[in-house]
């Protein structure tokens, strides 16, 4: 039974990071309708760049890791809207275009890691070591660290969505296009910002787990499968609708991994991203929109 | 392309493969006849029919699977083993199109991409039905056509062999399935899904149709593939192909014969000369991907287009 229990919080603990990652994707298709296949690439960029920061190079805690990584994953994020995806706006079958670029740069990011970083893996340490025991149940203090952080992403950005202008911008350009640029809202530079925002939780998600999981060049394919699911299954631009499907895929996961063994993840995530498009295409709170 | 054209230059090739000595040659011209198929499957189904595909390589895979593992495990003969492996493929292709019925654009290239993601993992869990696991499998029997055993060393034999198929395949796919009704259709169903459903085309059938019909052409590639090459291994679904069938796709322009063909040629011969970058291979084809998308979107093509005489528009 305390097994069971250490089994659902592990699982509480990925949906909280992959809630994380989904939202990038939903955020960057909500607003601009780019389905970006560089997300796991992008991924493993900020996992990388955080094992430069401070295992791999610099030595930095974990504190200025992230002062200087979120920033700079933020700028990347700019430009590589500006660079890939603003140029093909609006030019002859965009949504074909983007997705073919998106895909392009993904491969071209996997091999700059190869390049410099080699095929092998990397590892990052854990943030904290040491555990607590709560009637028996063990909880490592890293997993409640990564759970807090990621919780606390979630809310941030909730909180930005919904409070500030440039966020209530994003929604509004998310749900009418045409609507946002006819007030004022200059649709580009929210597109732009939302490329920017998805990078950054792209990145810290990927540093989130990159101690669990290797770091290696290919590997962020796995999660960007797992963050379509999540964002599929959550239904698209629903917010709350990633959060429940994160948690529940999460859970899932982890109870697949403790029954039947690791290798069965994928396929199990396969079939449920076709049972879902099958039965409630719209996703769990998602409108379904033309 | 005129058909006389097009025959002219099948014919020039047959006539190139008599004069070339050099093996290394036919080999790098075999793979591009290979390329020429499986790009020609791929261009009617998202060139044409307007199908967000990404499981293209899968029925690569499991044409060069199939007709592998029926050859070595049944001890069929290859002929046979590859037109057996082709209905299966057929099969497989059906199976991917039947939930695309129901999805949108994105959706159709999520899934079949997942699809594609999961397919290794299977592959290399699938050593007690015979799939040889990540190491793939070794001593795939040579073809053999009658009497004759055409081994991978023989590369004229070979040369004339894929020749003829890809022509033959080629042909198919652009002058008989595109020029007639089914080819209207699947443009129709791209151009204006609604207009075409309201003057009664069938968007199930065809959408079905095209995904068979490309997955056996695919498939069968793969099964030629296999058998010339004559290992499989998971890493046909690695990055490397589909990068450079991408890279096809993009400079020769989607939906513009013979631009996916002429990219076929290009990037495979290409390819052979960035082996000397080592490393940087795949990172320049991934840059070339990018770069030809936002430099010329519709392909090389569009060169001709942008310097040339103006001319009408390819039928699309």
């Amino acid at each position: 039974m305390l097994q069971l229990i250490e089994v659902f919080i592990s699982g509480l603990v990925q949906g909280a990071v992959y809630c994380v990652f989904a939202l990038g994707l939903s955020l960057v298709y909500g607003t601009a309708r780019v389905l970006n296949f560089a997300h796991g690439s992008i991924y493993m960029m900020g996992a990388y760049l955080a094992w430069v920061l401070s295992a791999g190079y610099f030595g930095l805690g974990y504190g200025l890791v992230f002062l200087v990584l979120l920033p700079l994953l933020f700028v990347i994020g700019l430009g590589l809207e500006r660079v890939v995806i603003r140029p093909l706006r609006w030019g002859a079958r965009w949504q074909t275009t983007t997705m073919m670029a998106t895909l392009g740069l993904a491969f071209v990011i996997d091999n700059v890691h190869l390049i410099v970083f080699g095929p092998g893996e990397k590892l990052l340490p854990r943030f904290v070591e040491g555990s607590v025991s709560l009637s028996g149940i063990v909880l490592s203090h890293h997993d409640v660290l990564i759970f807090v952080l990621a919780i606390a992403t979630v809310v941030a950005l909730e909180l930005f969505l919904h409070g500030s202008r440039t966020g209530q911008a994003m929604r509004a350009v998310a749900q009418d296009m045409q609507g946002a640029s006819m007030v004022g809202i200059e649709v580009n530079r929210i597109f732009g910002l939302a490329f920017g925002l998805s990078v950054v939780l792209a990145g810290v998600a990927g540093v989130l787990l990159a101690p669990v999981y290797l770091i290696s060049p290919l590997g962020g394919w796995t999660p960007f499968l797992k963050g379509f699911v999540i964002v599929v299954f959550g239904g698209l631009g629903s917010t709350r609708g990633v959060l429940y499907a994160a948690f529940i895929l999460g859970v899932i996961e982890a109870f697949v991994i403790f029954s039947l063994g690791a290798s069965w993840i994928m396929p199990i995530w396969l079939v449920t991203l076709l049972v879902v498009l099958m039965l409630r295409p719209q996703g769990l709170l998602g409108v379904w929109a033309n | 392309m005129d058909q006389k054209v097009y025959w002219i230059c099948v014919g020039a090739l047959a006539l190139l493969g008599a004069f070339v000595e050099q093996s290394y040659f036919l080999h790098i011209l075999i793979l591009c006849f290979i390329w020429c198929i499986v790009v020609s499957g791929w261009d009617l189904v998202m060139g044409y029919a307007g199908l967000f595909n990404f499981a293209q390589l899968v029925f690569f895979a499991v044409g060069a699977y199939g007709s592998a593992m029926i050859s070595i495990g049944l001890g069929v003969t290859p002929i046979v083993a590859m037109v057996l492996s082709a209905v299966l493929v057929g099969g497989v292709g059906l199976l991917i199109g039947l939930p695309c019925l129901r999805l949108r654009g994105e959706y159709v290239a999520l899934f079949t991409f997942a699809v594609h993601l999961a397919l290794p993992t299977l592959i290399r869990q699938g050593r007690p039905v015979g799939t040889g696991g990540s190491t793939g499998l070794m001593g795939i029997p040579p073809v053999e056509l009658g009497g004759f055993t055409l081994r991978s060393i023989d590369k004229l034999p070979w040369y004339y062999l894929t020749l003829a198929m890809a022509a033959l395949c080629v042909y198919l796919v652009y002058y008989v399935i595109l020029r007639r009704k089914w080819g209207r259709a699947f443009v129709a169903l791209r151009d204006s899904a609604a207009f075409a459903k309201s003057l009664g085309v069938n968007d199930y059938y065809y959408k079905l149709v095209v995904f068979t019909v490309s997955a056996i052409i695919t498939g069968f590639a793969g099964a030629l593939y296999a058998h010339y090459v004559g290992v499989v291994t998971p890493k046909i679904l690695g990055n490397e192909f589909f990068l450079m069938v991408m890279v096809m796709l993009s400079v020769g322009g989607l939906g513009r014969f013979p631009g996916a063909l002429l990219g076929a040629f290009l990037i495979t011969i290409g390819n052979e000369f960035l082996r000397e970058t080592g490393q940087y291979r795949l990172l320049l084809l991934g840059l070339a991907v990018v770069a030809t998308i936002l430099f010329l979107p519709k392909g090389l093509v569009q060169l001709r287009e942008r310097f040339g005489t103006p001319r009408r528009r390819p039928m699309a």
